[in-house]
């Protein structure tokens, strides 16, 4: 008698697309030119304006306290990354449009998957770049300025400046993310969201002291830098990030489940 | 597998798809494809073709209609269908970086195959294509040809009930071609297949049924006998052997024979046309006795002039000929 073939039961995994498309982009995200131009530029201006601040400081005798010194950096970190942070947000699944997504969305994988794991890897890659960077920055501000009596900085508000940034940058690496997947190309959507988040900060500056300006806004970090800030503040502001991040996901992932790739 | 061997494979119903208003890509399609299937799918450029197939795999959303796989309807967020389609998209793209291995590798994760499937599977297509002792090398440098293997290996890694190859021999040389092909010949003893080609031979070669799109419009969908059909089958071409003489004194012979309408002869080919009133079986009879009686071996006899290609210009040039006629359905169309 002749033995029957064993039947091979394949169980298929269900999150295993989702983690392949994470891991697949953030390989690919780390190796892509935007984001080491990104990381390059602002380990360079941050280190010219230590060495800079520095040089200042002992040279020339004029003192700044590292919180203040700190905090116009993170400022100029956060201003000079949004044009790149847009780049790679929009970018996650409008540049995949039309060419690597027909590979990967013919496969088994829905739609609702393939957006959140492009949207968690580029939510992982930006913010945890940055914290690693703000990280570096204030570390080097606390060595560089730790024997002068006037230094302020403080762990637990570096720790919210980070935070706070770090919301900041969440709101708009998601809202990138969901336009770069409902426009119909990346140039479009990195031009639509460049127009929408300068403009709406240049606005927001011209509006008076109830409404949160950027400029202003910025303008506290040294406060909140020595330790001085609210912690229901700082908690509303983590909120609301997270709130205005889970609309723009919800949004995206609707959209792109009826839009054609 | 199909739980049911009777379930359609795909079905569409008024299948239609209009780019943001500016683009009929696809009008009113239905068609349904049956298990076992291997369907040429015709059309000139821009016919919607691709269109058709992005519809059915549920990368695009159609406007009006609908598209059944496996009897569900397709939709963008249907992983589970696709589970059981292989494709391959006419110009494949890889993301880079990838090397054959990690490349399949990612392409089985996202069917969600686990390790000790997806392995040897991977492994074993590798070897298959003849990529093995490039399996290692970044795809980024792989010849057309060696990508069109790779995304073949591809769209076999998750053993699909369905293939869906949208011009698989594009770009392809001699050798990568027969290949193809005899793998499709393989494929189609167990697969339903979906191919899409601009080749009319290729789609001769291993289709059994056809569907020919123009302008977006299905204007033909049935078994490449009913297409060929279409058109009268009188047309061969004999490849003799023999004393030229006695194949001449044949040629003569079957010159005098009011149903033979047309012979010609270039030295041991011979072009043959037969009359409409006999059947065709009988005039190969009186044929080859002919040649028996004159000692002429026979070594090849096909018929001219590719019978599938001008069904199909046939078909496309009296769908253009309609006028506004097009309104209504052909009644000879499927």
């Amino acid at each position: 008698m002749e033995a029957q073939p064993a039947v091979v039961t394949v169980r298929f995994n269900k999150f295993l697309p989702y983690w392949a498309v994470l891991q697949t982009d953030l390989r690919q995200t780390l190796r892509s030119w935007v984001y080491r131009l990104w990381v390059l530029t602002t380990i360079v201006a941050a280190a010219g304006f230590l060495i800079y601040r520095v040089g200042l400081h002992k040279e020339a005798g004029m003192f700044q306290s590292a919180a203040t010194q700190s905090g116009d950096l993170f400022r100029f970190m956060l201003v000079g990354s949004l044009a790149l942070v847009v780049v790679l947000a929009v970018s996650a699944i409008g540049a995949e449009k039309g060419t690597v997504a027909d590979s990967v969305l013919s496969r088994g994988i829905s739609r609702h998957q393939y957006f959140l794991a492009k949207w968690h890897a580029r939510l992982a890659v930006v913010l945890c770049t940055f914290s690693f960077l703000s990280t570096a920055v204030l570390t080097a501000s606390y060595f560089l300025f730790k024997a002068d009596e006037q230094s302020d900085l403080s762990l637990a508000g570096g720790l919210a400046a980070t935070l706070a940034i770090c919301a900041v940058l969440f709101v708009i690496v998601s809202w990138g993310v969901m336009i770069g997947a409902l426009s119909n190309g990346t140039v479009l959507g990195i031009t639509v969201f460049w127009l929408l988040l300068y403009g709406l900060g240049f606005l927001l500056t011209l509006l008076p002291e109830p409404w949160p300006s950027p400029e202003r806004e910025l303008g506290r970090l040294k406060f909140v830098l020595r330790g001085q800030y609210n912690s229901r503040l700082l908690t509303d502001v983590l909120l609301g990030a997270a709130g205005l991040s889970g609309v723009a996901a919800a949004i995206g992932l609707a959209g792109f489940s009826r839009r054609d790739v | 597998m199909a739980d049911d061997t009777s379930e359609l494979v795909v079905e569409t119903q008024n299948l239609t798809k209009i780019y943001q208003n500016r683009q009929i890509a696809l009008n009113d399609a239905s068609l349904t494809i049956d298990p076992g299937c291997v369907l040429g799918l015709l059309g000139p450029n821009g016919a919607g073709k691709t269109t058709f197939l992005r519809l059915i795999l549920g990368l695009h959303r159609p406007t009006a209609g609908w598209a059944k796989v496996f009897g569900q309807v397709m939709s963008p967020n249907a992983a589970h269908l696709r589970r059981r389609i292989g494709y391959i998209p006419t110009n494949p793209q890889f993301p880079k970086g990838m090397t054959p291995i990690s490349y399949l590798d990612y392409i089985a994760r996202l069917f969600g195959l686990p390790a000790n499937a997806r392995k040897p599977r991977l492994a074993t297509l590798i070897r298959a294509v003849d990529l093995l002792p490039h399996s290692g090398e970044p795809i980024i440098h792989f010849t057309p040809g060696m990508t069109a293997r790779l995304a073949v290996a591809a769209s076999l890694i998750n053993e699909p009930d369905l293939l869906i190859w949208d011009e698989p021999t594009h770009g392809l040389d001699i050798e990568a071609r027969r290949s193809m092909l005899e793998l499709i010949k393989t494929l189609a003893a167990e697969k339903t297949l979906i191919l899409s080609s601009h080749n009319l031979s290729d789609v001769d070669e291993v289709c059994n049924h056809a569907a020919v799109l123009n302008k977006g419009q299905l204007i033909f969908h049935g078994s490449l006998q009913d297409l060929k059909g279409r058109i009268k089958k009188n047309h061969y071409e004999l490849d003799l052997d023999g004393d030229q003489k006695s194949i001449t004194k044949a040629a003569a012979a079957l010159r005098t024979h009011k149903d033979f309408t047309q012979v010609l002869l270039r030295q041991r080919r011979m072009e043959v046309k037969f009359g409409d009133e006999i059947p065709n079986s009988a005039l190969f009879a009186q044929m080859f006795q002919i040649l028996h009686d004159h000692k002429v071996t026979l070594i090849t006899v096909r018929s001219v002039g590719m019978q599938t290609e001008q069904a199909y210009l046939d078909l496309v040039e009296r769908e253009e000929s309609r006028g506004f006629a097009r309104l209504y359905r052909d009644a000879e169309a499927a």
